[in-house]
């Protein structure tokens, strides 16, 4: 009795609450539309932001990077400890890893040979996850080393490894299948150290938090440091190179898959609309003699009208409850399955869907209501007597 | 003052190419405390006549006074207002919601009315037509007689002027269509109202206080 006693401060709701109740299975059939629509505009937009976030997670590890080298116009070859400075300044609070690059050739015990290219750095774990072994906070002894070049030569975490003329123990193997780019070859990550006769680093990497912040440092870097001369021209002291396009087309083809998501999503919640459009007119048809009789004994035209425009809209808040309810549990096992974290369903970037769902399916179904309740409540209380 | 006048009216309907005169030049007066009966022939225009009196049809000629205004030209918006303060139905087929209780379907026409509540009078009226103890029963379990009960009072929660009863006792058994009559002479003389009726039966006759016969769209 409840709902009923509140409803009654409001008739219009409360004779549509009694006339919903009539026939239950033409209610739930009814709303069963609805709930399938929901979902799948609930469900097909979760998707969405469940790829997305596999991707760019996949993806990340090379679009949040920008990569800094010696510009055109620059008077020094590499880039300069003063000028790694100024970046750190420049950059803020990001992880900035100036580096030297070098090529070598490691051979196995058994004498097959591979070419490696060599990087020297300190800061180890933010460029490399290792997939055994360990990634250290600062490089200063041994060696990480790609672990598809370990296999193929038969390397094992604790081997020695001879570059530039000094014995170095492997303390990690690098995974092999990060981002794309590194062109194949395997890599050999040394400490700093064992390049530092040189006189500039050759490139330094930034580390960001994701795509759109590396963008955007790389846009600060280049405004300080390459300052547009007067004839128009750029002097361009650092090369500064980030993946925004990359990014950019990630970000437009997610756009696009969300959208084409939805999309079908919305199909089926307009095919439940004209269901719910069939239901009210078939019920408004069916009820004609009784809509006389209220018309008859003086209830108004807006009064019949938003008595049935309310009965449409608790047919989608019905619906739009229930898919919303089915959609949050989807939701959690897609999550659960595709990031290992089912929660994330409640976050506003996904949980958004479920509101849009719902509110799409009550505004559905007021819609697919107008004409029935425009019908029904402007019929000649004469003829509708009549039956 | 009669409480509801028709002067000359005419009423026509076009069916396909054919002018049909469902009333011609009627003239038609009730006042308070009358029972009046319209008789006549199926055909006759009994119910075109009740619907003009009943405010929910309009003529194409002459004139309707309510309470000596002239509410001939108003719009359905203000027909409905007039309606809903002073005229109560009663129809044959009782017409009660299925989904709501006696004292509900007699609420039913001061339901929107949210500024006064006249739940007290509904079950006040379900009192004094003997449905004291069927107060939240629903329409089917109720007998013919009952709901007709249940009808009538709905007719008369608004306080009306005139009840208009379009075959009241057209589907009960004569005992209980007795009873109803008896009910309304009543009713008719507690709360000072015209009731206009609409019958074919002879038993209905007995009761009125006078009775009007219609032949072909014309008062005998």
């Amino acid at each position: 009795m409840g709902i009923t006693e509140l409803l009654w401060r409001f008739p219009s709701a409360q004779m549509a609450w009694r006339n919903l109740g009539r026939n239950r299975i033409r209610t739930a059939l009814a709303s069963l539309g609805i709930v399938i629509g929901v979902i799948s505009i609930a469900s097909l937009g979760i998707t969405g932001v469940a790829i997305q976030q596999q991707a760019t997670s996949d993806l990340g590890s090379l679009t949040n990077e920008v990569t800094i080298t010696s510009g055109e116009d620059s008077t020094t070859a590499g880039v300069t400890a003063d000028q790694v400075d100024e970046v750190r300044n420049v950059a803020g609070n990001v992880d900035v890893v100036p580096q030297y690059s070098d090529a070598t050739t490691i051979s196995s015990r058994n004498g097959q040979e591979e070419n490696v290219s060599v990087i020297a750095l300190t800061q180890a774990n933010v460029l490399y996850d290792v997939s055994a072994g360990e990634s250290p906070e600062r490089l200063q002894s041994g060696v990480l080393l790609t672990d598809s070049t370990a296999n193929q030569l038969g390397i094992e975490i604790g081997d020695p490894i001879e570059y530039n003329g000094q014995m170095y123990r492997v303390r990690g193997l690098i995974e092999s299948d990060q981002g794309f780019g590194g062109g194949g070859r395997g890599q050999l990550v040394v400490p700093e150290s064992a390049l530092s006769d040189r006189d500039n680093y050759d490139s330094v990497t930034i580390v960001t938090e994701d795509g759109d912040a590396a963008t955007e440092i790389a846009a600060i870097l280049r405004d300080h440091f390459n300052e547009e001369t007067h004839n128009g021209e750029v002097d361009e002291e650092l090369s500064i190179t980030d993946y925004s396009d990359v990014q950019e087309n990630i970000n437009s083809f997610m756009n696009t898959l969300r959208l084409a998501l939805l999309g079908i999503g919305s199909i089926s919640l307009v095919v439940a609309s004209v269901a719910i459009l069939n239901v009210m007119l078939m019920s408004t048809i069916e009820r004609r003699g009784e809509i006389g009789v209220l018309r008859a004994v003086g209830i108004r035209r807006g009064e019949v009208l938003r008595m049935i425009l309310i009965e449409a809209a608790f047919l989608g808040a019905i619906g739009g409850l229930a898919g919303v309810l089915i959609s949050i549990v989807i939701g959690l096992a897609l999550f659960q399955v595709l990031a290992g974290d089912a929660v994330i369903v409640f976050e506003w970037e996904s949980a958004r869907y479920l509101v849009y769902g719902f509110l799409f399916a009550i505004g559905a179904s007021v819609v697919s209501g107008l004409y029935p309740a425009w019908k029904a409540a402007n019929d000649r209380p004469v003829e509708a007597l009549r039956g | 003052m009669s409480v509801i006048a028709l002067n000359d009216v005419v009423k026509r309907y076009q069916t396909g190419h054919e002018t049909v005169e469902a009333l011609k030049d009627v003239d038609f007066r009730a006042e308070r405390g009358e029972m009046v009966t319209i008789t006549g022939p199926s055909g006759s225009g009994k119910s075109t006549l009740l619907n003009m009196i009943g405010l929910l049809d309009t003529p194409t000629e002459g004139h309707i006074r309510l309470d000596g205004r002239d509410v001939t030209d108003f719009t359905e918006d203000e027909l409905t207002e007039e309606r809903r303060s002073e005229i109560g139905f009663v129809f044959q087929d009782f017409h009660l919601l299925p989904m709501l209780t006696a004292t509900e379907n007699v609420e039913l026409p001061t339901m929107w009315d949210t500024s006064v509540d006249r739940h007290d009078r509904a079950v006040d009226l379900l009192h004094r037509v003997g449905l004291g103890d069927r107060l939240d029963h629903r329409p089917d379990q109720l007998s013919g007689g009952q709901r007709q009960r249940v009808a009538i009072a709905r007719a008369l929660i608004n306080e009306p002027d005139i009840l208009l009863a379009d075959e009241p006792t057209g589907n009960l058994d004569q005992d209980t269509g007795r009873t109803i009559l008896e009910e309304l002479t009543r009713l008719k003389e507690d709360e000072n109202i015209a009731i206009v009726s609409v019958t074919h039966d002879e038993q209905m006759v007995g009761y009125a206080d006078r009775v009007v016969q219609l032949i072909d769209g014309e008062i005998q």
